[in-house]
């Protein structure tokens, strides 16, 4: 670690505790401003939730995290760790191709629209990045591949390709391959959205799996159920800004932003 | 039919430079069609537009038109050049690097269009879930891209494939010795054009028989995954 990163992680005050240390984030695609300086420290172990309404920014802020989007300006720590960005005519980029793949692959991603890879079959979606992107001897790989698809009750389907299951055996394998990755934190971009409602539950119970398990997972959900039972934290994004954060109990209980009154009230209803 | 059986060792030597032609023309055509779909896709101004006017120009004009032009035309050029620099001097282009050179510049601009469409039919998700793990640039192209890039572009390289094994016949008026050109020959000089021409007819039958079974088994194994309905 070179001298300025240690300073900045100083600047920081950041503990070794802390897995993502997210400071003023801010994102402008063209003149529209998504985030307005959104900030969040993950602990180790930390199930935090963020919910807001379409068009708030949620997903894009964890987008920004794992640089699917580069932010326009603000810092991102992943273990203490910054990751370096420049300006450049375009706004910020990565200063360091490699540092973003190898922070990447600890911070695995879960889609809303699961992403399998289509050619692979489930078993070779698992073991893909392990080998490729890790360098995992190959049979290393198979047997960690098998114990997680074991977890999300996918064994007797690894030889099946994606389009051959139903949405939510898709989402269980993309949960596998995220597993697969050994992670230190796992990012959730509304995992159940686009699933029909009765497989909803089978997502959310592998979910509440990790959570218990003091897995680090940052989740984007419209879920108000997982949000309030398994999360430690909660927050709530508003236009690009954080309206309400804290434990579900106190969040969910006493808001004190009228917003999330109404979002309540709206998504309760 | 003993005509033909005599001069049978001259058609089927024209027989592989047909062959010949057309492979060496198609390998060509891929590098040209990948280049123009980079430069269609790239978000380079100056690439969209050289690829766009690479492929206005030459889907736009008759193949024997422009492999007169390139023949005959490009080896002026090429002389002039020569002249010009003093790096070379006199040279003349053989039959052979003439017809694969052409063939190959004008299907690459058909390839330019195949593989444009195959990249964009590639899920994005697909992609970005390669990202998200840690996929280098490299990754990303021979794991996920590529295999997937030959999928979608299987059914239009199939038909360009077999559109350019035909039109290797053109070449014969460059005067390459492939397969059109002998039986022309042996039809001449027998006074009997039409039996060396129904063998040139049925020996591209075959060949294009041989191409679909090819191109079948190259489809089955690059469209695992996908659903058949």
């Amino acid at each position: 670690m070179t001298v300025a990163e240690s300073t900045d992680t100083a600047s920081e005050g950041a503990v070794n505790d802390d897995v993502i240390v997210v400071d003023d984030l801010h994102k402008s695609f063209g003149s529209l401003e998504v985030l307005r300086g959104v900030s969040l420290r993950a602990n180790n172990h930390d199930v935090i939730s963020i919910l807001g309404s379409s068009g708030s920014g949620k997903s894009t802020f964890l987008r920004c995290i794992n640089l699917l989007e580069t932010p326009s300006s603000g810092r991102v720590f992943v273990h203490g760790e910054l990751i370096r960005m420049r300006e450049s005519a375009n706004g910020l980029v990565a200063e360091d191709k490699k540092q973003v793949e190898r922070i990447r692959a600890k911070l695995a991603m879960v889609f809303q629209s699961f992403n399998l890879w289509s050619h692979m079959t489930v078993m070779e979606n698992v073991i893909e990045a392990p080998i490729h992107v890790l360098g995992r001897p190959k049979a290393e790989a198979i047997e960690l591949a098998e114990k997680v698809l074991q977890r999300v009750g996918l064994y007797d389907r690894r030889d099946y390709y994606p389009s051959h299951l139903s949405g939510g055996q898709q989402q269980r394998a993309a949960i596998a391959r995220a597993l697969a990755l050994e992670p230190e934190v796992m990012l959730f971009d509304e995992p159940t959205s686009a699933l029909d409602p009765e497989l909803v539950g089978e997502v959310l119970s592998i979910m509440r799996g990790l959570a218990d398990e003091g897995r680090t997972m940052l989740v984007v959900t419209h879920e108000m159920g997982f949000a309030r039972e398994v999360s430690d934290q909660v927050m709530f994004l508003h236009q690009g800004q954080v309206e309400e954060y804290g434990p579900p109990d106190q969040v969910f209980d006493s808001p004190k932003s009228e917003r999330f009154k109404q979002f309540l009230s709206g998504t309760l209803d | 039919m003993d005509i033909v059986i005599g001069y049978l060792p001259l058609i089927l030597k024209g027989t592989m430079i047909t062959v010949l032609v057309s492979v060496c023309s198609v390998v060509l055509s891929v590098v040209f069609g990948l280049l123009g779909a980079w430069g269609k896709l790239s978000g380079s101004r100056a690439a969209n537009r050289a690829a766009n006017a690479y492929t206005t120009l030459i889907r736009g004009v008759p193949d024997l038109v422009l492999m007169l032009l390139l023949f005959y035309g490009g080896q002026q050029i090429l002389n002039d050049l020569g002249d010009a620099t003093g790096m070379w001097g006199f040279l003349e282009i053989n039959h052979f690097t003439a017809g694969v050179g052409t063939i190959g510049f004008i299907f690459g601009a058909y390839m330019t269009e195949t593989f444009r469409g195959a990249y964009l039919a590639i899920p994005g998700g697909e992609v970005e879930a390669g990202v998200a793990c840690g996929m280098s640039r490299l990754k990303l192209v021979v794991r996920i891209i590529w295999p997937q890039l030959v999928r979608y572009a299987l059914p239009s390289f199939s038909n360009n494939w077999l559109v350019l094994l035909k039109t290797t016949a053109l070449v014969s008026v460059l005067g390459l010795h492939e397969l059109v050109y002998e039986a022309m020959t042996a039809g001449r000089s027998t006074r009997q054009l039409f039996p060396f021409l129904f063998v040139a007819l049925t020996i591209y039958l075959v060949l294009t028989a041989f191409s679909n079974t090819g191109l079948r088994w190259l489809g089955r194994k690059y469209s695992v995954g996908i659903r058949r309905t």
